[in-house]
């Protein structure tokens, strides 16, 4: 008993299509194990730093109060940066860094949901209240960057943004408190 | 629309088609291949699309986590 | 007596359609004229206040409107002329049609008066007038009512007609409407027992990582709830439309259980640059991401095999001769070409944004905007003119005088799309951030982007003239002297499925699995807050 001429194309349709199925199989397990990879080999991750605070009382004292806000590099050479985003500004409002050298930036928020990008980097996070918001990058060219706020927080959201100074590592000079503020031009 | 014309809910179910089987048959033993061909280029040309933007563009920018 | 239920569903559909695209010429006014102030040549016109009204409704009326609306209309098409029956329930269907207009004048009434600033995607703790939440949650109300009449057709289909496969476009239908019920759950929730209770005043914080967590449960699935139709336009009505045969009729029941199960639980692959969830729960979702691009990649594969049947038949010879032997004139094979080139630049930006780190490169810039807008605006709404066209004469018994400028309208339509949304790509990558009412061109950085930008608002031209020539040719339909000869609309399978397993039957197996993967994905996440809220934010009244 032979099939029909029916039944053949039947299953030769479903046997494309599984051999399509499986192509298309390979492509994504192709796509994420090169994500994979590169998250675990190159640290490509999102921000993956879950830490609550309270937004009503940040600015008052601890790690956000406005005296600590700005770049600060410790004893053992480790450099943060701390800066608020609040309607309609960035405190402080221009941020140095150091070029070539491994930063580590925190924002946190005492209103409304904001975000930021820094152009021509990968630094990326949104900015929710309740969390602190942390990201750590090299930045591997000097100059002036845009820092502006890339999510819709209100009215003034369009002028809402502050500039990132990557300075070589002459410019780069902590006073005696370990502060560094940005370079005057 | 008038009373005596036919309403769209008055088509059959599944009403025979202007294919005729014999053509149809014929056809088939060619079919998929273009259709292969060319999803399966655009597929190729997407991956290669991804893996340039991921290290021309992405990876220069710097490790971020 | 009155009217037969048939003759009422072609009045129910039209008034759904015209309510869905009056919103939706409405708002690519309001489009073209956002993109003219935040260009060089509009940079004194406007206050902030007066753009963010506008992209409020400019969303609003897209994303909730025009996509609802339309959307229940085909539904209701299609349960009536697929399952060749009576609609169940018409005075339910109208009874939802009225609440959802009220739900739109509220909403619209409340933006309009500056109460509601808070765009389409209105993140607490920025709180609105209470009347735009309302409105939203009538809209959303209405959609439940359509859902269950779907449900209810197709089951009163299945007892009369027992072990006979459900006819794919009503089975896709429903996959769809079960889609909506699973995934309207997280705005919902957000709504009613979050920003309501804001915005009446009832609380005075909010916890933000619980409501943004929320609404990306419904973020995701929202627009594969738009999409389906598109796909089904692919499967049931493209191949007879350019004469041939459905490929698989399997592939394509196929196609929309995966969506109905791998769109609900990733909507987390939109806030993967969000500080309240940490790399685990990121990554799962990006992994089930993954897994919904594949209904789209096996799409593409068994409907261009379907064209390749019609061109074939028509005489088309070698690799790709059958290509240039489709019936291009017609309106539906036109649109189906130019929907796929959209999928494609549309589907390479997705890909972008979902690769885990890579997000970073491109979240909450104008790469997103660029994305969206080609994907939807592009693929999905350019299909949603061609249903139209296509159902337009079956709902008024007149045809088109001539195809001639539905052609130039689907043309102009993707030349503007394109030309709008793909400098916005270069732009996303330079660092070009979103919703911003006016950029400070003095700036060297911004200053390099004013051209690309202004080219953008060209495209946005285009497509503001496309869409008065759509709605131009619908009135030319319903003035025109031509009959409409009653022909079939729905495309044969190569091989009409006599008899399907239950499985692809119905969708009591995948509710189950539905479940499962959202306790997988969304479990945590969500619960975490329930036992431990986050430090509450202020709720801002927006005026």
């Amino acid at each position: 008993m032979s099939d029909t001429p029916h039944e053949v194309h039947e299953s030769r349709i479903l046997r494309t299509e599984l051999l399509w199925a499986f192509g298309v199989g390979i492509f994504v397990a192709a796509s994420l194990s090169m994500i994979v990879f590169t998250a675990l080999t190159l640290n490509v991750n999102p921000p993956s730093n879950v830490e609550r605070i309270d937004p009503k009382t940040l600015h008052l004292s601890g790690e956000f109060a406005e005296q600590n806000l700005g770049t600060t590099v410790f004893g053992d050479g480790t450099v943060i940066v701390r800066a608020i985003a609040t309607q309609f500004m960035f405190v402080p409002q221009c941020i140095a860094v150091p070029a070539n050298r491994r930063v580590t930036l925190r924002f946190a928020s005492p209103d409304v949901i904001h975000g930021l990008l820094i152009t021509g980097t990968n630094v990326n996070t949104m900015v929710v209240p309740g969390f602190v918001a942390q990201v750590h990058t090299e930045f591997t060219r000097t100059g002036d960057l845009l820092m502006p706020c890339h999510e819709f927080c209100g009215q003034g959201h369009s002028e809402m943004w502050a500039t990132v100074q990557v300075l070589p590592v002459d410019l780069f000079k902590p006073g005696p408190d370990g502060r560094v503020s940005c370079a005057k031009r | 629309m008038q009373s005596d014309e036919s309403s769209a809910a008055d088509s059959k179910l599944e009403v025979a088609d202007e294919v005729d089987e014999t053509a149809l048959a014929s056809v088939m033993r060619t079919v998929p291949l273009g259709a292969a061909v060319l999803a399966g280029a655009t597929v190729a040309l997407l991956v290669l699309g991804y893996l340039l933007i991921y290290t021309l563009v992405f990876i220069p920018r710097g490790t971020v986590g | 007596m009155g009217e037969s239920p048939v003759r009422n569903a072609e009045r129910l559909c039209l008034a759904h359609f015209w309510v869905a695209f009056g919103a939706f010429l409405f708002a690519c006014v309001l489009g073209a004229w956002q993109m003219w102030v935040r260009s060089p040549l509009g940079a004194k016109i406007g206050t902030p206040g007066d753009y963010f009204m506008s992209v409020t409704a400019h969303g609003v009326s897209m994303a909730y409107v025009l996509t609802t609306f339309f959307i229940m209309g085909f539904g209701y098409f299609v349960a009536v002329t697929a399952l060749n029956r009576p609609l169940p329930g018409w005075i339910w269907a109208w009874g939802a049609f009225w609440m959802g207009i009220l739900g739109v004048v509220l909403a619209l009434i409340s933006i309009g008066s500056g109460q509601a600033s808070v765009l389409f995607t209105f993140y607490p703790p920025l709180t609105a007038s209470v009347w735009f939440y309302i409105g939203l949650v009538l809209v959303v109300a209405a959609s439940w009512v359509w859902c269950v009449l779907m449900l209810v057709a197709m089951h009163a289909w299945k007892v009369d007609n027992p072990g006979r496969p459900v006819p794919l476009a009503m089975f896709a239908t429903v996959a769809n409407a079960v889609m909506w019920l699973w995934t309207t759950v997280g705005v919902a929730v957000e709504l009613l027992f979050q920003v309501i209770p804001a915005s009446l005043g009832l609380v005075q914080t909010i916890d933000v990582g619980m409501s943004r967590t929320l609404f990306s449960w419904t973020l995701h699935a929202i627009v594969y709830f738009w999409l389906i139709p598109a796909y089904i336009a692919f499967y049931t009505l493209a191949p007879r439309a350019a004469g041939g045969r459905l490929y698989s009729d399997t592939m394509g029941r196929l196609t929309f259980i995966l969506f109905l199960i791998y769109s609900l639980p990733v909507g987390m692959h939109h806030l993967l640059m969000d500080p309240e969830h940490g790399n685990g729960t990121k990554f799962i979702q990006v992994l089930l991401t993954a897994f919904v691009a594949a209904p789209t990649l096996l799409t593409i594969f068994t409907i261009t095999a379907s064209l390749e049947i019609a061109g074939r038949l028509r005489g088309g010879r070698g690799l790709f001769g059958w290509i240039a032997a489709l019936p291009w004139e017609r309106p539906m094979v036109l649109a189906i070409g130019l929907a796929f080139v959209m999928l494609g630049f549309g589907g390479f930006g997705g890909i972008i944004n979902m690769a885990y780190g890579m997000n970073a490169m491109v979240h909450n810039t104008s790469w997103v905007t660029a994305h969206f807008h080609l994907i939807f605006g592009g693929s999905v709404v350019i299909m949603y003119f061609a249903i139209a066209y296509e159902i337009w004469p079956r709902l008024t018994g007149r045809d088109h005088l001539s195809l001639a400028p539905l052609r130039i309208q689907l043309w102009l339509w993707f030349i503007g799309m394109m030309v709008m949304t793909l400098p916005w790509h270069w732009l996303g990558l330079q660092g070009q951030w979103r919703r911003v009412a006016n950029f400070n061109y003095a700036d060297p950085i911004i200053a390099a982007w004013g051209p690309w930008v202004v080219v953008s608002l060209a495209g946005g031209i285009i497509l503001l003239i496309s869409a008065l020539l759509f709605i131009r040719n619908l009135v030319a339909l319903h003035r025109s002297d031509v009959r409409a000869i009653a022909k079939p609309l729905y495309a044969l399978a190569v091989h009409p499925p006599r008899r399907v397993p239950a499985a692809l039957n119905g969708f009591g197996l995948w509710n189950v699995l539905v479940l499962v993967l959202m306790i997988l994905a969304y479990g945590f996440p969500i619960a975490q807050f329930v036992i431990e809220p986050s430090p509450a934010a202020i709720v801002h009244r927006v005026r």
